[in-house]
C-alpha cells in the first residue's frame, strides 16, 4: 500500500478528479486504512464544497448602487462639460 | 553550440560598416532617393516618425538602406516594420552569426529567382569575408559549399520551409538538435527563412531591380527551372500524427515577461505564435513592433480589409493556425462568423465589395501563388482606384502574412482558436477561387453581428455614446468586475475606488471593444489589470508570479479532526458564508485568485492558466495550497466535538 507520503503527493490532482484509474486504486485503498488521510481527504471536499456552495463575494446592493451612481454621475457631468 | 561554424564576425561587421571598405561604392546609396520602383511609385514628400532610430539598423550593420527599403518611402512606418524586423534578426549576431544568416537569405531567394535579394546578399556575404565559391555554390544549390555538417542541414531546413512548408514536420527539428543546434538557433534559423519570404513578397510586388552587379553564378541560375512557388502543391505530405510545437513554449506571466505584457494589453491572451519564441524576448519586441506598425493603423486601409487580406492568403496557403487567428479577429471587428468562413474558403462567394474582392485577388497571388504574380496584378488595383499608399500596404500585410505562415509552419505550433469547420472541410479538397461573384455588392462594414453576448446590444448603444445603456452595463456587470477585484486586492476599502476606476476607463476605451470576448469577461480583465497595477504601486513584495516560498512550499495540513458530517448545520447560511469568505480572503493573493476562479468562477484549470498568464501546473499546486490553507482555517469551525471555535469569537 502507499504511503500518507505517496498518498500526499498525488492528493490535489486526486481532488480534481485528475489521476490514472491505478493511482485511483492505491489512493482509495490507501484510504480505507488510513484515518488520518481519510479525515483530510473529507475536510478538503466539504472545504470545496463550501466555497462552492456559500461563497458569493456579493457587494451589498446600496453600496453597488451607490458605486454606480458615483460613476454615472462623473460621466454625465464630464459630459455636460464638454458640451 | 559545437560543430555550428561562426564566422570572423566581429571583423566582418566593422568592414561591412566602414565607409572606406565597403565594395561597388554602395555608401553612395545611403539616404532616401525619390524614385519610381516597378510599378509602385514612391513619394518625395517624406516624413518619419523617427528617421534616424530605426533606419540607422540597416546603415549602422550594411552600410546601406537597401533598395527594398526605400521603395517602400511612401509609407514610412512600412519601412520601421521591416528595420524592426531585420534588426532583430538579420542584421545582428545571435544565435546564428550574420553570416549563417545571410546564407539562408541567399539560398531562398536563388531558389524563389529573386534577383534583387540575391545580389544584396551575395554582396553582403562577400563583405562578410564568405569565400566566392562557396557564395556561387549558395546561388545554384550546388551542395559545394564546404560548409559544415550543421551549417548544411540548417541550410536544407530553411531551403525546405520556402519550397514546401507543409512537408515540415518534427523529424526535421529533431535532426537541426541532432547537429547541436541550440532551440534558440532553430527558432533564429526558422525565422531568417520566414524573413526571407517577407523580403521576397516585398521584392516581388515592388518589383525591385538589383541594386549590386549581378556576379556570373546568378545568370546561370536563370536557366535553371525554377521550384515551388505554390504551397497548395505539398500540402497532403504533412504528418498530422506529430503536431507540434517542435520546440519548447515555457508558460510565462505578462506580469514579469515585458514582451507578454504588451501583447496582453493588445490581445488579452498571449497568442501561441508570440508563445514559442519566447527563447527570444528581443526578437518577440521587434515582432510586436512590425505587426503594430504594419497592422495597427487605419489610415490607409481599414483593419477588416487587412484581416481579410490576411485570412484568405492564409487560408490559400492552407494555414490552419493562422486561419483560426484572423477568423477569430474578423469576427471580433463585427464580421459574422460565416462571412469569415467564406472568406477563408472562398472569397469571392463574400460579401466583400467587388473592390475588395480584387485586393484579396491580387493578395493571394502574391502570398500563395507568387511566381505567378506579375505587375499587371498591381495595376488592376489601380483600375479599381486604389491608391498608390493602399497598395504598398496591402502588399506589406501579404508580406507579414506569409512571414507568420511560413514561420508557423517551420515551428509547428497549434491553433489558439478553434479552426472553422468550413475551412477544415475545404482544406482537404485543392483550393480552387470560384471566380463567380455574388450578386450586389454590400460594404462588409454593413455585415455588423456581435457573438453571442447578452450585452451586445447594450454595448452597441454605449459604443454609439448613448450613456443610459451603459449604466445598465455597470449594473449588470457591478459583481463580477467586485468578484475579479477581490480576488487580488481582497476586501479592502481601495476595491469600490478601483472599481470606479474600471467602468471609467472601460467607458473611455469602449470603442476598442471589439467583441472578441464577453463584455463581462473583457471588463474582468480590465479590472483584473487595475487590480495588479494597484499592487505594483503598493510594492506589494509577494505577486502572483513571484516564486512559491519554501514556506509554503512545506505547507503541510495540521488539523486533523474530523469535521461535522454536515458543517452548513451548526451555523446560518449567512454565517457560513462569511466564515468562507473570511478565509479566502485571509489567503495571499496568489492562492486566493486562482481559488476565486477555480472554486467560484468554476473555470478549468486551463482557463484560469491562460486568463493569468501562468503554466498549468503552477495553477494545480497554488490551487492544492489554496485549499489545503482554506480548510486549515475553516477546521476549528467545523470539526467535530470541543475544541471547535464559536463562530463570534472570529466573526
Amino acid at each position: 500500500m502507499i504511503t500518507c507520503e505517496e498518498f500526499f503527493a498525488e492528493f490535489g490532482d486526486y481532488l480534481e478528479n485528475q489521476v490514472s484509474e491505478d493511482i485511483r486504486r492505491e489512493m482509495e485503498l490507501h484510504l480505507s486504512q488510513c484515518r488520518t488521510c481519510t479525515v483530510l481527504y473529507d475536510s478538503s471536499c466539504k472545504t470545496v464544497r463550501l466555497v462552492t456552495d456559500s461563497c458569493s463575494f456579493e457587494l451589498p446592493q446600496p453600496v453597488s448602487d451607490a458605486v454606480v451612481d458615483r460613476i454615472m454621475e462623473r460621466l454625465r457631468s464630464d459630459r455636460h462639460d464638454t458640451k | 553550440m559545437p560543430g555550428y561554424e561562426r564566422g570572423n564576425e566581429g571583423a566582418t561587421i566593422a568592414a561591412a560598416s566602414s565607409p572606406t571598405a565597403t565594395p561597388f561604392g554602395y555608401t553612395q546609396l545611403v539616404g532616401i532617393r525619390t524614385e519610381r520602383r516597378g510599378r509602385v511609385s514612391t513619394s518625395d514628400k517624406i516624413k518619419f516618425e523617427s528617421p534616424i532610430d530605426s533606419l540607422s539598423t540597416f546603415q549602422n550593420a550594411l552600410g546601406f538602406l537597401p533598395a527594398l527599403v526605400r521603395a517602400q518611402a511612401l509609407l514610412p512606418r512600412l519601412m520601421e516594420a521591416q528595420a524592426s524586423l531585420e534588426g532583430a534578426t538579420r542584421l545582428r549576431d545571435g544565435s546564428l552569426t550574420r553570416s549563417q544568416k545571410e546564407r539562408i537569405l541567399l539560398a531562398i531567394a536563388s531558389d524563389r529567382r529573386d534577383l534583387y535579394a540575391v545580389a544584396e546578399h551575395c554582396a553582403v556575404l562577400s563583405v562578410l569575408s564568405e569565400p566566392d565559391t562557396r557564395i556561387d555554390a549558395l546561388v545554384v544549390n550546388s551542395g559545394d559549399t564546404a560548409l559544415p555538417e550543421p551549417d548544411l542541414v540548417a541550410l536544407r531546413f530553411c531551403r525546405k520551409l520556402a519550397r514546401a512548408p507543409h512537408a515540415v514536420c518534427r523529424e526535421d527539428i529533431v535532426s537541426l538538435r541532432a547537429m547541436g543546434l541550440s532551440d534558440g538557433a532553430i527558432l533564429e534559423t526558422a525565422v531568417t527563412a520566414a524573413l526571407a519570404i517577407y523580403r521576397g513578397t516585398i521584392s516581388k510586388a515592388l518589383h525591385v531591380e538589383p541594386e549590386f552587379p549581378l556576379r556570373p553564378a546568378v545568370r546561370v541560375l536563370c536557366c535553371l527551372p525554377q521550384n515551388g512557388g505554390q504551397i497548395a502543391q505539398d500540402a497532403g505530405r504533412r504528418s498530422h500524427s506529430e503536431k507540434g510545437p517542435y520546440l519548447p513554449s515555457p508558460f510565462l506571466s505578462p506580469e514579469s515577461f515585458a514582451p507578454f505584457a504588451k501583447l496582453y494589453q493588445t490581445h488579452g491572451f498571449i497568442p501561441n505564435f508570440f508563445r514559442s519564441q519566447a527563447l527570444r524576448p528581443d526578437l518577440l519586441e521587434a515582432e510586436i513592433e512590425t505587426v503594430r506598425k504594419i497592422l495597427q493603423p487605419e489610415d490607409i486601409l481599414t483593419r477588416v480589409q487587412k484581416e481579410a487580406i490576411l485570412l484568405a492568403v492564409s487560408a490559400a496557403n492552407l494555414n490552419s493556425y493562422c486561419v483560426a487567428v484572423h477568423s477569430n479577429m474578423l469576427r471580433g471587428m463585427g464580421v459574422a462568423a460565416e462571412e469569415g468562413d467564406q472568406i477563408a474558403v472562398d472569397h469571392h462567394l463574400s460579401a466583400l465589395s467587388e473592390a475588395d474582392k480584387a485586393l484579396v485577388d491580387c493578395a493571394i497571388k502574391l502570398g500563395a501563388r507568387h511566381a505567378e504574380f506579375s505587375p499587371r496584378d498591381v495595376d488592376e488595383l489601380r483600375k479599381w482606384n486604389f491608391t498608390e499608399e493602399q497598395i504598398l500596404e496591402s502588399i506589406a500585410v501579404v508580406a507579414l502574412n506569409n512571414f507568420s505562415n511560413f514561420l508557423q509552419m517551420g515551428l509547428g505550433f497549434e491553433p489558439d482558436f478553434e479552426v472553422p469547420a468550413a475551412f477544415q472541410q475545404a482544406i482537404l479538397k485543392p483550393f480552387v477561387p470560384s471566380g463567380t461573384p455574388m450578386a450586389g455588392d454590400p460594404a462588409i462594414s454593413t455585415l455588423v453581428t456581435a457573438i453571442a453576448d447578452p450585452d451586445a446590444e447594450l454595448v452597441a448603444q454605449a459604443q454609439a455614446g448613448d450613456l443610459d445603456a451603459f449604466e445598465r452595463l455597470v449594473r449588470r456587470n457591478t459583481q463580477s468586475v467586485f468578484r475579479a477585484l477581490v480576488a487580488i486586492l481582497g476586501d479592502t476599502d481601495e476595491v469600490q475606488d478601483v472599481m470606479q476606476e474600471v467602468f471609467l476607463s472601460a467607458f473611455k476605451h469602449i470603442a476598442r471593444f471589439e467583441g472578441r470576448s464577453k463584455m463581462s469577461t473583457w471588463l474582468a480583465s480590465i479590472a483584473r489589470n487595475a487590480a495588479f497595477q494597484r499592487i505594483r504601486k503598493q510594492k506589494d513584495t509577494e505577486s502572483l508570479d513571484s516564486a512559491d516560498s519554501d514556506e509554503d512550499g512545506d505547507f503541510r495540513p495540521r488539523q486533523v479532526r474530523a469535521w461535522q458530517d454536515d458543517p452548513e448545520q451548526s451555523y446560518s447560511k449567512a454565517q457560513v458564508r462569511k466564515l468562507v469568505e473570511k478565509g479566502i480572503l485571509q489567503l495571499s493573493p496568489r492562492y486566493r485568485t486562482i481559488l476565486m476562479l477555480r472554486d467560484i468562477e468554476q473555470l478549468s484549470t486551463d482557463e484560469v492558466a491562460r486568463r493569468l498568464g501562468i503554466s498549468v501546473p503552477t495553477v494545480k499546486t497554488r490551487l492544492f495550497r489554496g485549499r489545503l490553507m482554506l480548510r486549515e482555517w475553516l477546521s476549528p469551525y467545523f470539526s467535530k466535538g470541543p475544541g471547535g471555535a464559536p463562530y463570534n469569537d472570529h466573526v
